[in-house]
């Protein structure tokens, strides 16, 4: 009666991960308009804060006169954010709905559910990131060369997977849609205690001390530098140390609570 | 080997002892009936006999494997169709057999063959491509047993499979579970409808406030509470009296509402005169009289005190005998 | 039907309906938490990113520029509460409570101006949560208490106003997900008013919507109480926007209680 032809573990963990990842997918494009707050939200912000503060540039400290290219990563980045936070909520909908379930009772290795949905999320926050950099461009930023569009790219990806794990683990520990806000603006503050309005020595002096210390400064760094000036390694290696750090602490929590769901 | 084993099985949430100590042996190819009603703790059991809860005290295994320690070799062997049936609304009936195929390791196409026939099997074919948000509560239903099936599972745990259906479909749910109980597979199945424990279970175990109160077969817990009863419905105001008269001749059942008297006896249809004649004697009027087999719902009050089940027509065996 | 109902049996419908929505509103973490959580960020990341603004020529005097942006925090707070107020009033529509409703003796207005009254609370809430942080964090309101007591009831009128929008939004959809979508078009309305920067700093084509938005108006009228002095034309203008907001909140509010009947 046991099931005849198994794959390895490693095909079936693959195939898992496409198959939750397709799952994801089948969300957005089956549900009318879902794709539109993800991508709508950055926009509005790229293009409201742009109108709005774009006087700021008048100030000295600014090492670019343009203010889209200064604020163009930031606004990839609170996509990432929002659209990584959104996975956490669609999982604290799928605990409360039970389909979590489902899951859980297969012998899937645990970490494989968490990458299916941590991974989903990366990909999606490419959506609004294109549009926000086409908006962008067209509005005559400067094009970031294409070390420095990758860059960014990497640098959303992973700031939505780890928006992902921190929405994963609020979910897995609350199993309740209500912790939504809770998973949204932690990631919007630590998106936003940042130089990203202004530099750093244009920040007030709380603000600035914040950004000082927080790992996500350095992400938004490494993805602004193609757009305002020259990639170099120096501006790179903090990004990507950041990003590693932030993953394997949020992932390795989110995982614990994924392990610890029959408890 | 038994196929599932409990020993001492607890599970507390804070104050709250949802089940405080079950014992149960299910033997390999059999299907084991848990009967109780809404509270009693059939849920919490099962989500841990499928490793989504982890007791807080005893052990279980099943398919030889314990369900704390080895949790990855029980859900290998396990199929599970739980009581909130969590269906994705957005994605078809056929992607979701074959999501499950692939969360199984399953390949690809051994996946895709096997959704084509378990849809054929649950009579889902023609509705496979729609989206499950659009399916009947019967065909979501069937369609999460088909799910469960898709790993040709050695243990099937079904929570509450029918609860909700119309008698029809319900009935298509018990063939499933007897055909597939036929191939070998062992069931576990949580219900508080009397007749579906009855009519499907080679053996039953009876909870009540996370206590298991009785085992058996069907026949055997019948047999153990013994014999048939004639329960008369009397005019107001008469019952104490033939209450009164009828305890001389045989054991007093708690009645199901108070016009009622329930009044066991050895000989069947054979004792109806009798009761008569003593009722007639003492000037009681009968409005309906009627000679009433044991069912599971007498074991549940035999061993709770209370019913199971509302009276109705559906699940009682019941000899009408005119009045 | 035994004719209309009298006013006062109205109104204590009105009231009922009131009290349940401001109690619902406030025992749920989701409805009140946007509402506080979002522009109080904001405002730091803002007061602390774009501090420096001050000092641009052209802008208007002020203590701070956290004493400029509280009434930019006090609009992004009351829009949220209208919108809040439109999710809550779709999630009754989606579990049926409405319907419950549509089929009692009442007159279908009250559905709505009880809804407002949970969504003026938390109009009310945000504004004096505002005010709080303002005063904790040293941003002196200029035209003292009078000046704050105006501030409070302008912006608590003007949740009311966008509540009606919210409302209408709610009752011609019925999907609490749809009104929950519209969050981010609440930013972009106050991003094009001069609600985050004064207006004649701001860059085209924000610039000159800003110069008609109703919004703009609105926070004009929040705002002058607090950084010089309660002045009559901004208030009246105020007024003028918020009395502009209510009508056609409430124009739309009808057309769609009237399609909801019809399409049932
Ligand atoms: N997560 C939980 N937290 C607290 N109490 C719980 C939890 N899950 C179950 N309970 C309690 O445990 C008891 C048993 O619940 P359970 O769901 O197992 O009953 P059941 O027999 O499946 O009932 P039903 O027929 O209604 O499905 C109930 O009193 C319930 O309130
Ligand atoms: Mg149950």
């Amino acid at each position: 009666m046991e099931a005849t032809a198994q794959l390895p573990a490693w095909r079936t963990n693959l195939a898992t991960i496409g198959a939750l990842m397709t799952r994801a997918r089948n969300e957005l494009l089956r549900v009318p308009g879902a794709a539109i707050p993800g991508v709508l939200a950055p926009t509005i912000f790229f293009l409201g804060l742009n109108g709005v503060f774009g006087a700021l540039t008048q100030l000295n400290g600014f090492s670019t006169g343009s203010y889209e290219a200064f604020i163009v990563p930031v606004s990839m980045l609170q996509g990432a954010g929002f659209t990584g936070a959104a996975a956490g909520v669609n999982l604290a909908r799928d605990i409360e709905a039970g389909w979590l379930d489902r899951l859980l009772v297969s012998p899937t290795p645990r970490w494989v559910l968490l990458a299916g949905t941590v991974l989903a999320a990366s990909a999606r926050a490419l959506i609004p990131a294109t549009f926000v950099i086409a908006i962008a461009l067209a509005l005559g930023a400067g094009f970031p060369g294409l070390d420095g569009l990758a860059i960014a790219y990497l640098m959303v990806a992973a700031m939505a997977a780890i928006a992902a794990c921190w929405g994963s683990m609020l979910a897995l520990r609350f199993k309740s849609q209500s912790a939504a806000p809770l998973m949204q603006s932690g990631m919007m503050a630590l998106i936003l205690f940042t130089p990203a309005y202004a530099p750093l020595a244009l920040l007030s002096g709380w603000l600035a001390d914040v950004a000082r210390i927080n790992p996500a400064t350095d992400v938004l760094e490494a993805a602004r530098q193609g757009f305002v000036g020259a990639v170099t390694w120096a501006d790179t290696w903090p990004g990507l140390l950041a990003v590693a750090g932030m993953l394997a602490l949020l992932g390795g929590l989110a995982l614990r609570e994924m392990r610890r769901t029959a408890v | 080997m038994p196929a599932i084993v409990a020993e001492g099985l607890e599970r507390a949430f804070g104050e709250v002892l949802a089940v405080q100590g079950i014992d149960l042996a299910v033997e390999e190819g059999e299907i084991y009936g848990f009967l109780g009603p809404n509270g009693a703790g059939k849920t919490t059991t099962v989500r841990m006999l499928t490793t989504l809860l982890l007791p807080t005290g005893g052990r279980a295994s099943v398919a030889g494997h314990d369900v704390s320690a080895e949790a990855r070799a029980v859900r290998r062997s396990i199929g599970v169709a739980l009581q909130e049936a969590a269906l994705d609304p957005l994605m078809t009936g056929r992607e979701l057999i074959r999501l499950q195929a692939t969360l199984q390791g399953i390949p690809t196409a051994e996946g895709r063959r096997r959704a084509d026939d378990l849809l054929e099997r649950v009579d889902l074919a023609g509705a496979a491509d729609r989206r499950v948000g659009t399916y009947s509560g019967g065909m979501q239903r069937r369609l999460d047993l088909a799910a469960a099936l898709v790993h040709e599972p050695r243990v099937l745990f079904l929570d509450e499979p029918t609860t909700g259906l119309d008698p029809v479909s319900r009935k298509t749910i018990w063939e499933e579970v007897r055909a597939l109980n036929n191939e070998g597979t062992t069931v576990f199945l949580t219900t508080q409808y009397l007749e579906e424990a009855d009519q499907l279970a080679d053996d039953v175990g009876i909870i009540d406030s996370g206590r298991i109160v009785a085992e058996g077969t069907p026949e055997s817990l019948k047999a153990e509470i013994g014999n048939p009863h004639i329960q008369l419905q009397l005019a107001e105001g008469s019952v104490a009296e033939a209450e009164a008269k009828l305890g001389e001749i045989g054991r007093l059942l708690p009645p199901k509402d108070g016009k009622k008297v329930l009044v066991e006896v050895e000989n069947g249809a054979a004792d109806i005169p009798r009761v008569v004649r003593i009722l007639d004697e003492a000037g009681i009027a009968v409005e309906a009289l009627e000679l009433v087999r044991p069912t599971l719902d007498d074991v549940f009050v035999a061993k709770t005190g209370y019913h199971l089940e509302e009276e109705s027509e559906e699940n009682s065996e019941q000899e009408p005998v005119g009045a | 039907m035994n004719g209309r109902a009298s006013l006062a049996t109205n109104l204590r419908v009105v009231r009922a309906l009131g009290m349940r929505s401001v109690r619902q509103t406030f025992r749920r973490p989701q409805l009140i938490a946007p509402i506080i959580v979002f522009p109080t960020l904001l405002l730091a990341i803002q007061t602390g990113g774009a501090s420096a603004a001050v000092e641009l020529p052209g802008f208007p005097p002020v203590q701070s520029f956290l004493q400029f942006m509280l009434a930019g925090a006090i609009m992004q707070s009351l829009m949220l509460a209208g919108n809040s107020g439109g999710i809550a009033l779709a999630v009754d529509i989606e579990m049926g409570f409405t319907d419950r409703l549509f089929a009692a003796p009442i007159p279908r207005f009250a559905i709505v101006l009880g809804r407002l009254a949970g969504t003026a609370a938390l109009g009310l809430f945000g504004a004096l949560w505002f005010l709080a942080i303002g005063l904790i964090f040293g941003a002196e309101i200029e035209s003292g208490v009078a000046g704050a007591l105006l501030a409070v009831a302008l912006a608590t009128a003007a949740a009311c106003a966008v509540g009606g929008i919210g409302a209408a939004i709610a009752l011609r959809t019925g999907s609490a997900s749809v009104v929950q979508g519209l969050f981010p078009l609440v930013l972009v309305v106050l991003f094009v008013s001069s609600a985050f920067f004064p207006q004649e700093l701001m860059i085209e084509p924000a610039k000159t919507i800003a110069a008609y938005n109703p919004l703009s108006f609105v926070a004009e009228g929040i705002r002058e109480p607090m950084i010089s002095g309660i002045d009559a034309t901004d208030t009246l203008e105020a007024l003028a926007a918020i009395a502009g907001i209510i009508i056609l909140g409430l124009a739309l509010s009808a057309r769609a209680l009237r399609h909801r009947l019809r399409v049932g």
